[in-house]
């Protein structure tokens, strides 16, 4: 091992420094162009269902419901909540505190066509810290809630 | 391997698995990536290791269940999280334990390669978790992210090992 450890130390290196270059062009060039076309309609979903559970229509100033959120003994609300004043679609997140699960409140905006997670709970608060979306996906893993985009002309399809 | 040994490599391995433990928790305490339920891996470093130390075996032994255990320690067993980190962490083993075995590169670049495959696996079980591919997007900005991570964990893996086998080669005789 004693004999080869230069040439280890410098096939280290040069790895550490293509890798470093290429992935980080790679993420440069993926933030520049993944997810920049208006979005027409935002789907909200829950778990690993393949069917929204609740559709923003951007264009037609609409919300729709497509089904209930399956909600366990215990909670008295009905999910999800909408309440059109405040602009905001209530789901109960998957992350509980103390064995009660919390709330995920997100907030959309028809006329600047964007969506936002205004308040979960998770260990980190990322996915309410990612702020404003008009396309790039919002993904709260810790409470299996996800918002993807939907665009009518050609889009960068992930 | 005599008694004496055995002994030592079980208190020893004891000892490197509640490090990765604490490892493991700081760092769910310390939210330095953008992606939601995500790691950098900083428990690698005991994974590495123990590759170098011992066996792939108990490697990828310790590995698991550093991550069951940390599961239960903070509540989450079968969450959408414990199975990232799971399936992350046996990821980074396998590749780790693969690219040892040829002997190309030294510490720091199965580092780094453990760093990514860890990266990759927490995707692919996000996408399970979440039945949706849109968690790829995540992909680009791990991937970049487990560079400089996998170079951190593996120079700290370096200087354990230096010193491992100044101190190993004293107490054999």
């Amino acid at each position: 091992m004693q004999a080869s450890d230069k040439t280890q130390n410098k096939r280290d290196l040069l790895l550490v420094v293509l890798l470093f270059i290429i992935l980080g062009s790679a993420f440069l060039v993926f933030r520049m162009v993944a997810f920049t076309a208006d979005a027409s309609r935002a789907h909200i979903y829950y778990g690993i269902a393949s069917e929204p559970i609740v559709t923003i229509d951007f264009i037609k100033g609409d919300i729709i419901t497509h089904y209930r959120q399956p909600v366990p003994e215990g909670y008295e609300n009905i999910y999800p909540l909408i309440d059109e004043d405040a602009q905001t679609i209530t789901l109960l997140g998957d992350f509980a505190v103390g064995g009660t699960r919390q709330l995920v409140i997100i907030r959309y905006d028809f006329i600047r066509r964007s969506v936002q997670v205004i308040e979960e709970q998770s260990p980190n608060n990322i996915c309410s810290r990612e702020g404003e979306s008009t396309g790039w996906p919002l993904i709260c893993l810790p409470n299996r809630v996800r918002i993807e985009f939907e665009s009518t002309d050609e889009d960068f399809i992930v | 391997m005599n008694h004496a040994q055995q002994i030592r490599k079980m208190t020893l391995l004891a000892n490197l698995l509640a490090i990765a433990i604490v490892l493991n928790i700081i760092e769910t305490a310390i939210p330095v990536i953008p992606v939601p339920g995500a790691k950098l891996g900083f428990a690698n470093i005991v994974t590495l290791i123990i590759l170098y130390i011992y066996s792939f075996r108990d490697s990828l032994t310790i590995s698991v269940l550093r991550v069951v255990l940390v599961a239960i320690l903070t509540g989450k067993l079968l969450g959408p999280v414990f199975y990232m980190g799971l399936a992350g962490a046996v990821l980074a083993v396998l590749f780790m334990g693969l690219f040892k075995k040829t002997d190309y590169f030294g510490v720091l670049g199965i580092s780094v390669i453990g760093s990514i495959f860890h990266s990759i696996g927490q995707i692919l079980a996000g996408i399970f978790v979440i039945g949706s591919v849109a968690v790829l997007a995540y992909l680009p900005i791990m991937l970049f992210l487990s560079v400089p991570a996998g170079v951190l964990t593996g120079v700290i893996a370096k200087r354990f090992l230096s010193l491992w086998q100044s101190w190993d080669k004293q107490t054999a005789t």
